[in-house]
Protein backbone atom coordinates (compact mmCIF):
# COMPACT_ATOMS: atom_id res chain seq x y z
CA UNK A 1 0.00 0.00 0.00
CA UNK A 2 1.23 3.47 -0.84
CA UNK A 3 1.73 5.79 2.09
CA UNK A 4 -1.17 8.19 2.53
CA UNK A 5 -0.47 11.84 1.88
CA UNK A 6 -0.19 14.07 4.94
CA UNK A 7 -3.01 16.29 3.77
CA UNK A 8 -5.50 13.45 3.27
CA UNK A 9 -4.77 11.21 6.23
CA UNK A 10 -5.84 12.31 9.69
CA UNK A 11 -3.33 9.96 11.35
CA UNK A 12 -0.41 11.46 9.48
CA UNK A 13 -1.71 14.90 10.38
CA UNK A 14 -1.67 14.22 14.12
CA UNK A 15 1.64 12.37 14.01
CA UNK A 16 3.41 15.74 13.91
CA UNK A 17 4.04 17.09 17.47
CA UNK A 18 3.56 20.79 16.62
CA UNK A 19 0.20 20.01 15.05
CA UNK A 20 -0.85 18.17 18.19
CA UNK A 21 0.14 21.23 20.22
CA UNK A 22 -2.07 23.37 17.98
CA UNK A 23 -5.01 20.97 18.47
CA UNK A 24 -4.50 21.00 22.22
CA UNK A 25 -4.47 24.79 22.24
CA UNK A 26 -7.68 24.91 20.20
CA UNK A 27 -9.45 22.77 22.81
CA UNK A 28 -9.95 25.95 24.76
CA UNK A 29 -11.73 27.65 21.87
CA UNK A 30 -11.22 29.66 18.73
CA UNK A 31 -7.83 31.27 18.12
CA UNK A 32 -6.46 33.58 15.44
CA UNK A 33 -3.57 32.16 13.40
CA UNK A 34 -1.25 34.87 14.69
CA UNK A 35 -2.22 34.08 18.27
CA UNK A 36 -1.52 30.37 17.74
CA UNK A 37 1.95 31.14 16.39
CA UNK A 38 2.71 33.50 19.28
CA UNK A 39 1.39 31.26 22.05
CA UNK A 40 3.30 28.22 20.80
CA UNK A 41 6.41 30.17 19.76
CA UNK A 42 6.20 29.01 16.16
CA UNK A 43 7.12 30.83 12.95
CA UNK A 44 4.00 32.30 11.25
CA UNK A 45 4.78 30.55 7.94
CA UNK A 46 5.21 27.16 9.59
CA UNK A 47 2.04 27.69 11.59
CA UNK A 48 -0.02 28.38 8.48
CA UNK A 49 1.35 25.24 6.84
CA UNK A 50 0.35 23.18 9.86
CA UNK A 51 -3.08 24.79 9.95
CA UNK A 52 -3.59 24.04 6.27
CA UNK A 53 -2.84 20.34 6.87
CA UNK A 54 -5.20 20.25 9.85
CA UNK A 55 -7.88 21.92 7.77
CA UNK A 56 -7.39 19.56 4.80
CA UNK A 57 -8.00 16.50 6.96
CA UNK A 58 -11.02 18.07 8.66
CA UNK A 59 -9.55 18.57 12.12
CA UNK A 60 -10.01 22.34 12.20
CA UNK A 61 -12.36 24.85 10.64
CA UNK A 62 -11.41 28.35 9.53
CA UNK A 63 -13.32 31.61 9.68
CA UNK A 64 -12.12 34.82 8.06
CA UNK A 65 -12.74 38.18 9.61
CA UNK A 66 -11.09 41.16 8.01
CA UNK A 67 -7.49 40.17 7.43
CA UNK A 68 -7.52 37.69 10.29
CA UNK A 69 -8.09 33.94 10.10
CA UNK A 70 -9.65 32.24 13.10
CA UNK A 71 -9.39 28.51 13.72
CA UNK A 72 -11.58 26.12 15.74
CA UNK A 73 -11.46 22.37 16.33
CA UNK A 74 -13.69 20.24 14.14
CA UNK A 75 -14.84 17.27 16.22
CA UNK A 76 -16.02 15.38 13.12
CA UNK A 77 -12.45 14.86 11.94
CA UNK A 78 -11.46 13.41 15.28
CA UNK A 79 -14.17 10.79 15.10
CA UNK A 80 -12.09 8.72 12.68
CA UNK A 81 -9.22 8.62 15.18
CA UNK A 82 -11.56 7.82 18.04
CA UNK A 83 -13.06 4.91 16.11
CA UNK A 84 -9.68 3.60 15.09
CA UNK A 85 -8.76 3.14 18.72
CA UNK A 86 -11.83 0.94 19.15
CA UNK A 87 -11.83 -2.76 18.36
CA UNK A 88 -13.93 -2.86 15.21
CA UNK A 89 -11.78 -0.77 12.90
CA UNK A 90 -8.66 -2.50 14.11
CA UNK A 91 -10.31 -5.89 13.61
CA UNK A 92 -11.00 -5.14 9.97
CA UNK A 93 -7.80 -3.30 9.08
CA UNK A 94 -5.74 -6.17 10.47
CA UNK A 95 -8.00 -8.75 8.82
CA UNK A 96 -7.54 -6.95 5.50
CA UNK A 97 -3.76 -7.00 5.95
CA UNK A 98 -3.88 -10.74 6.55
CA UNK A 99 -6.31 -11.20 3.65
CA UNK A 100 -3.92 -9.42 1.31
CA UNK A 101 -1.03 -11.65 2.37
CA UNK A 102 -3.20 -14.74 2.00
CA UNK A 103 -4.44 -13.76 -1.48
CA UNK A 104 -0.79 -13.36 -2.56
CA UNK A 105 -0.17 -16.88 -1.30
CA UNK A 106 -3.19 -18.21 -3.23
CA UNK A 107 -1.88 -16.46 -6.33
CA UNK A 108 1.56 -18.06 -5.96
CA UNK A 109 0.00 -21.49 -5.48
CA UNK A 110 -2.06 -21.07 -8.65
CA UNK A 111 1.03 -19.95 -10.51
CA UNK A 112 3.02 -22.95 -9.30
CA UNK A 113 0.18 -25.30 -10.25
CA UNK A 114 0.06 -23.78 -13.73
CA UNK A 115 3.81 -24.39 -14.12
CA UNK A 116 3.67 -28.08 -13.30
CA UNK B 1 -53.06 4.10 21.48
CA UNK B 2 -50.35 4.72 18.98
CA UNK B 3 -46.94 3.15 19.03
CA UNK B 4 -44.10 5.33 18.01
CA UNK B 5 -41.03 3.58 16.79
CA UNK B 6 -38.15 5.93 16.32
CA UNK B 7 -35.71 4.58 13.78
CA UNK B 8 -32.44 6.45 13.78
CA UNK B 9 -30.91 7.52 10.50
CA UNK B 10 -28.87 4.81 8.74
CA UNK B 11 -25.76 6.96 8.61
CA UNK B 12 -25.80 7.10 12.42
CA UNK B 13 -26.24 3.34 12.75
CA UNK B 14 -23.59 2.15 10.33
CA UNK B 15 -19.84 1.72 10.02
CA UNK B 16 -18.12 1.68 6.65
CA UNK B 17 -14.59 0.37 6.21
CA UNK B 18 -12.75 0.34 2.91
CA UNK B 19 -9.43 -1.04 1.76
CA UNK B 20 -7.72 -1.79 -1.55
CA UNK B 21 -6.24 -5.28 -1.54
CA UNK B 22 -3.34 -5.99 -3.87
CA UNK B 23 -4.78 -9.06 -5.59
CA UNK B 24 -7.39 -10.13 -8.17
CA UNK B 25 -11.07 -9.80 -7.28
CA UNK B 26 -11.69 -13.47 -8.01
CA UNK B 27 -9.25 -14.58 -5.28
CA UNK B 28 -10.24 -11.89 -2.77
CA UNK B 29 -13.79 -13.19 -3.06
CA UNK B 30 -12.71 -16.83 -2.92
CA UNK B 31 -11.00 -16.18 0.42
CA UNK B 32 -14.50 -15.75 1.93
CA UNK B 33 -16.00 -18.95 0.59
CA UNK B 34 -14.39 -21.74 2.64
CA UNK B 35 -13.42 -22.16 6.30
CA UNK B 36 -9.87 -23.19 5.39
CA UNK B 37 -9.49 -19.80 3.67
CA UNK B 38 -11.25 -17.78 6.36
CA UNK B 39 -9.17 -19.36 9.12
CA UNK B 40 -6.07 -17.85 7.53
CA UNK B 41 -7.11 -14.20 7.64
CA UNK B 42 -10.43 -13.49 9.40
CA UNK B 43 -9.61 -11.54 12.57
CA UNK B 44 -6.75 -9.39 13.85
CA UNK B 45 -3.12 -10.55 14.08
CA UNK B 46 -2.69 -13.31 16.63
CA UNK B 47 -6.30 -14.53 16.53
CA UNK B 48 -7.14 -18.09 15.50
CA UNK B 49 -10.44 -19.66 14.53
CA UNK B 50 -12.16 -22.98 15.23
CA UNK B 51 -15.07 -23.59 12.86
CA UNK B 52 -17.97 -25.71 14.11
CA UNK B 53 -20.35 -25.39 11.14
CA UNK B 54 -20.04 -23.89 7.69
CA UNK B 55 -22.29 -23.70 4.67
CA UNK B 56 -21.67 -21.00 2.08
CA UNK B 57 -25.13 -20.38 0.60
CA UNK B 58 -27.93 -17.90 1.35
CA UNK B 59 -29.45 -19.09 4.63
CA UNK B 60 -26.31 -21.13 5.44
CA UNK B 61 -24.47 -20.56 8.68
CA UNK B 62 -20.85 -20.20 9.79
CA UNK B 63 -20.45 -20.98 13.49
CA UNK B 64 -17.00 -20.48 14.91
CA UNK B 65 -14.97 -19.54 17.96
CA UNK B 66 -12.35 -16.82 17.74
CA UNK B 67 -9.42 -17.37 20.09
CA UNK B 68 -7.65 -14.18 21.13
CA UNK B 69 -3.87 -14.13 21.70
CA UNK B 70 -4.51 -13.75 25.46
CA UNK B 71 -6.58 -16.99 25.48
CA UNK B 72 -10.02 -15.37 25.50
CA UNK B 73 -12.64 -17.19 23.39
CA UNK B 74 -15.25 -15.23 21.45
CA UNK B 75 -18.23 -17.22 20.10
CA UNK B 76 -19.40 -16.05 16.68
CA UNK B 77 -22.31 -16.78 14.43
CA UNK B 78 -22.73 -15.62 10.83
CA UNK B 79 -25.64 -16.32 8.52
CA UNK B 80 -25.06 -15.61 4.83
CA UNK B 81 -28.04 -13.74 3.40
CA UNK B 82 -27.02 -12.95 -0.14
CA UNK B 83 -24.11 -14.15 -2.26
CA UNK B 84 -23.23 -12.69 -5.66
CA UNK B 85 -19.96 -14.40 -6.67
CA UNK B 86 -17.12 -11.93 -7.14
CA UNK B 87 -19.34 -8.98 -6.31
CA UNK B 88 -21.25 -8.97 -3.07
CA UNK B 89 -21.86 -10.82 0.17
CA UNK B 90 -24.53 -9.87 2.71
CA UNK B 91 -24.56 -11.54 6.11
CA UNK B 92 -25.92 -11.29 9.62
CA UNK B 93 -23.47 -11.52 12.49
CA UNK B 94 -23.89 -12.05 16.19
CA UNK B 95 -22.66 -14.19 19.04
CA UNK B 96 -25.25 -16.90 18.38
CA UNK B 97 -28.32 -17.63 16.23
CA UNK B 98 -30.82 -16.00 18.60
CA UNK B 99 -28.62 -12.96 19.32
CA UNK B 100 -31.07 -10.02 19.45
CA UNK B 101 -28.20 -7.65 18.64
CA UNK B 102 -27.11 -9.31 15.40
CA UNK B 103 -26.20 -6.82 12.71
CA UNK B 104 -26.14 -6.86 8.92
CA UNK B 105 -22.94 -6.48 6.93
CA UNK B 106 -22.66 -5.93 3.19
CA UNK B 107 -19.29 -6.64 1.62
CA UNK B 108 -18.69 -5.41 -1.92
CA UNK B 109 -15.78 -6.20 -4.21
CA UNK B 110 -14.69 -3.92 -7.07
CA UNK B 111 -11.68 -3.68 -9.39
CA UNK B 112 -9.49 -0.75 -8.39
CA UNK B 113 -6.00 0.27 -9.58
CA UNK B 114 -5.14 -3.28 -10.61
CA UNK B 115 -6.26 -4.59 -7.23
CA UNK B 116 -9.55 -5.12 -5.44
CA UNK B 117 -11.40 -2.55 -3.43
CA UNK B 118 -13.28 -4.18 -0.62
CA UNK B 119 -15.98 -2.16 1.15
CA UNK B 120 -17.55 -3.40 4.32
CA UNK B 121 -20.71 -1.71 5.55
CA UNK B 122 -22.19 -2.84 8.84
CA UNK B 123 -25.67 -1.64 9.76
CA UNK B 124 -26.82 -1.86 13.37
CA UNK B 125 -30.28 -1.57 14.91
CA UNK B 126 -29.43 1.47 16.98
CA UNK B 127 -26.70 4.08 17.22
CA UNK B 128 -25.96 2.94 20.78
CA UNK B 129 -25.32 -0.61 19.58
CA UNK B 130 -23.14 0.67 16.78
CA UNK B 131 -21.06 2.73 19.19
CA UNK B 132 -20.68 -0.23 21.53
CA UNK B 133 -19.47 -2.55 18.76
CA UNK B 134 -17.10 0.09 17.38
CA UNK B 135 -15.43 0.25 20.75
CA UNK B 136 -15.48 -3.34 21.96
CA UNK B 137 -15.63 -5.72 18.99
CA UNK B 138 -12.51 -7.88 18.85
CA UNK B 139 -10.82 -5.49 21.25
CA UNK B 140 -8.64 -7.32 23.71
CA UNK B 141 -7.93 -5.94 27.13
CA UNK B 142 -4.21 -5.55 26.48
CA UNK B 143 -4.59 -3.79 23.18
CA UNK B 144 -7.31 -1.61 24.60
CA UNK B 145 -5.10 -0.45 27.42
CA UNK B 146 -2.32 0.40 25.01
CA UNK B 147 -4.66 2.59 23.05
CA UNK B 148 -6.48 4.00 26.01
CA UNK B 149 -4.29 7.06 26.45
CA UNK B 150 -4.58 8.08 22.80
CA UNK B 151 -8.29 7.45 22.92
CA UNK B 152 -8.70 9.58 26.01
CA UNK B 153 -6.74 12.40 24.42
CA UNK B 154 -8.85 12.25 21.28
CA UNK B 155 -12.13 11.99 23.19
CA UNK B 156 -11.14 15.07 25.20
CA UNK B 157 -10.40 16.97 22.03
CA UNK B 158 -13.69 15.90 20.50
CA UNK B 159 -15.80 16.71 23.55
CA UNK B 160 -14.19 20.12 23.86
CA UNK B 161 -15.83 21.10 20.61
CA UNK B 162 -18.91 18.87 20.47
Amino acid sequence: MARAATNSDVFNAIAEPQRRRILTLLRDGERAATEIAETLGLAPSGTSKHLRVLRDVGLVRVREEGRQRFYTLDAAGLREVHEWTGGFERFWQESFERLEAYVKELQRTEHDDADT
Amino acid sequence: MQTHEVVEREEDRQIVTTRVIDGPRRLVFEAWTEPRHLARWFGPHGFTITTHAFEFRPGGVWEFIMHGPDGTDYPNWIEWREIVPGERIVYWQGMRADDPDKWETTVTFADRDGGTEITLRSLFKTKAQRDHVVEHFGAEEGARQTLERLDRYVAELASARA
